[in-house]
């Protein structure tokens, strides 16, 4: 029997259809699901670098250096907000028209901007330390759509208002604000935040969407140097006038308050950035030196005022071979007065014979030479004094009147102002103060005394010696009327490159103190010039009461 | 219907905090672009303060004096200082 099988017609009941359409409605979100997997698990590190790129920036850190100041607050060296302007080729719609505007803008020739355009690969500085003013020109115009591609960096330039005075001093620093020399370099840390970068939000045209967190404290300080811009004013005029007028080479003033160790005025010539020769010069110091030696047989008791030592015919013999010359005059017996106002080498020569050695030594040690000050200036000197015992008897005469001695400007300024001072030596100061922007301040410069060098009766004597220098002998060209200026020239002859002195070849100086009866100043080696107008300036009085 | 209104809560409360996101982020870039003119004007206040601390230099202030009104530096004892009684 044949038995037909029907099967049943194919027919989409509700559920099925229901199933269908579930499965078709899920099928479209696993496909994504798996590509989002996909993407965020194997290709996480592609993509949050892409997103990385377009929505943050990296920038550094707004870098605002403290300044530096003199002692009264006036700007010596400050860092001033400065923009840099470069070019994103990539991003740039119309090259023409960016160009242009930019050579209008920034005074740029067209062909040295089209040149770095061709150089380039893609991103190319225009120009650095681009003014606010400008700075607002170019920010208007990358505001609209041809501006695209043009990026404006924040950085700073430093700038000093007062041309090259006490360059010397203060130094340099890079276009990335780190201190490269003198008070920049010395101060680095207090001058400068710490180096970072800053990761910040941006938006599509490149501006720094703000964020409470890019909001951080300032730990900058200001430098207040014991310097006086006036006085240094004064100082630097008169150096240069000295050096031009006699074709020197180089020249240093050095102006001291002896009652603090203060350093009102540092100046150098040719000035450098950081390179003080008040610190960083060494020199024989001649005549000058005689200072020195003379007042320490005072003190020591090895001679009195009123002694006179015997000329020897104004050709001593120190040793055998070995003559000490007097040309300056024809007397047989000279007293230390004298001996100062005539300058004689012969005397001083004597006078450090008879301390001796160990005593002379004692005193020039005493009086800070062969050691660096606290200062500590960036390539400060100590000089070169050798131990006593390897001394000879020419060795102690010839140190007697300042020679076979290395010392620097600021190691006689400082002996100076010692006598000037009553016989004791004080930390000489450069930083005044450090002022914090949290308002912490920290005193640097409190008179500190290092050390009594000579008695105070033999200060006042010294004082009387000096000031007859003045008065009566080689050091007359530094009075000024109505002050009484105690002082002494120097003038030695360099050693040469082939050896030996050369006679063509000078350090000539002046180190003096004025008013006498109260010193104000101390200052090497142009006085009258700087002096003259700094008693004027301080509204000192005058200490003569006949004049 | 709840299920409904539940959606739609959340639906608004998505809106709200996408448009909180935003607002948010326009009113930074503002924040942001206003303290670059704050600063930008400080810098050209400091360029001025600059200016005037050039201006005044002991070495500017000795020029004028004496190519303007023919001063000449006096000596320190022609100076009589006053003093308070």
């Amino acid at each position: 029997m044949y038995r037909k099988t029907v099967s049943a017609p194919f027919v989409f009941n509700i559920k099925d259809r229901m199933r269908w359409v579930g499965l078709f409605i899920l099928l479209a979100p696993l496909v994504i699901f798996v590509r989002l997997f996909y993407l965020q698990t194997f290709m996480h590190e592609e993509f949050s670098n892409k997103a990385e790129r377009a929505i943050y920036n990296y920038l550094a850190e707004d870098r605002v250096r403290g300044k530096i100041l003199d002692v009264n607050g006036k700007p010596l060296a400050e860092s001033v907000r400065t923009h840099s302007c470069g070019i994103s080729k990539r991003y740039v719609k119309d090259k023409d028209k960016v160009i242009s505007f930019l050579s209008d803008t920034l005074d740029i020739p067209r062909k040295r901007i089209e040149e770095k355009w061709n150089r380039a690969k893609n991103f190319f500085f225009v120009a650095k330390k681009i003014k606010p003013d400008k700075y607002m020109e170019l920010v208007d115009f990358l505001r609209t759509p041809a501006g695209q591609g043009i990026e404006l960096t924040p950085e700073y330039e430093r700038i000093h208002p007062y041309g090259e005075s006490a360059l010397d001093i203060i130094g340099a620093s890079n276009s990335k604000n780190f201190g490269l020399s003198g008070i920049e370099q010395m101060f680095n840390q207090e001058l400068s935040q710490d180096i970072s970068k800053k990761r910040v939000k941006r938006a599509r045209r490149g501006q720094i969407i703000y964020d409470r967190k890019l909001k951080e404290d300032v730990t900058v300080a200001n430098i207040y140097l014991t310097i006086d811009e006036i006085v240094q004013y004064y100082a630097e005029t008169a150096l240069k006038k000295a050096v031009e007028n006699v074709g020197a080479e180089q020249g240093i003033v050095l102006v001291q308050e002896p009652s603090t160790g203060k350093l009102l005025a540092a100046a150098s010539y040719p000035v450098k950035d950081g390179q003080s020769l008040g610190f960083q010069f060494t020199y024989e110091p001649g005549s000058t030196f005689k200072t020195i030696g003379i007042s320490a047989a005072l003190d020591a008791g090895t001679v009195s005022i009123t002694d006179s030592i015997a000329m020897e015919g104004r050709k001593w013999e120190v040793a055998k071979g070995v003559i000490v010359r007097d040309n300056q005059h024809d007397k047989d017996y000279l007293t230390i007065p004298e001996i100062m106002q005539l300058s004689s080498n012969i005397g001083a020569g004597k006078i450090a014979v008879e301390l001796g050695a160990k005593n002379l030594f004692y005193y020039m040690k005493a009086y800070g030479f062969g050691s660096k000050t606290d200062i500590n200036f960036n390539g400060e000197s100590k000089g070169s004094v050798a131990p006593y015992t390897t001394w000879t008897k020419v060795d102690t005469a010839s140190k007697g009147y300042g020679y076979g001695v290395a010392i620097t400007p600021i190691q006689l300024i400082g002996a100076y102002s010692a006598i000037a001072n009553g016989g004791i030596l004080m930390q000489p100061h450069l930083i005044d103060r450090i002022e914090y922007t949290n308002g912490k301040v920290e005193k640097k410069a409190k008179p500190i005394k290092i050390r009594r060098v000579i008695r105070e009766e033999t200060s006042a004597i010294m004082k009387k010696v000096l000031q007859s220098v003045v008065e009566n002998g080689s050091g007359k060209r530094a009075r000024i009327t109505g002050y009484n200026v105690a002082g002494k020239t120097g003038t030695a002859e360099k050693l040469s490159k082939e050896g030996g002195y050369g006679k063509r070849s000078h350090v000539v100086s002046f180190c003096g103190f004025a008013p006498v009866s109260n010193p104000q100043f101390t200052i090497l080696p142009v006085f009258k010039e700087i002096a003259s107008p700094l008693l004027a300036l301080k509204g000192i009085e005058p200490d003569q009461l006949d004049f | 219907m709840r299920i409904f209104g539940l959606l739609v809560l959340i639906c608004l409360f998505g809106f709200g905090v996408v448009w909180m996101r935003i607002e948010i982020n326009r009113s930074g870039r503002t924040i942001g672009q206003l303290q670059n003119e704050v600063a930008i004007k400080e810098a050209r206040n400091q360029y001025l303060e600059l200016e005037i601390s050039r201006l005044s230099s002991p070495e500017n202030i000795s020029r004028l004096a004496h190519e303007k009104l023919g001063l000449v530096q006096q000596e320190p004892h022609q100076v009589i200082i006053l003093k308070d009684k």
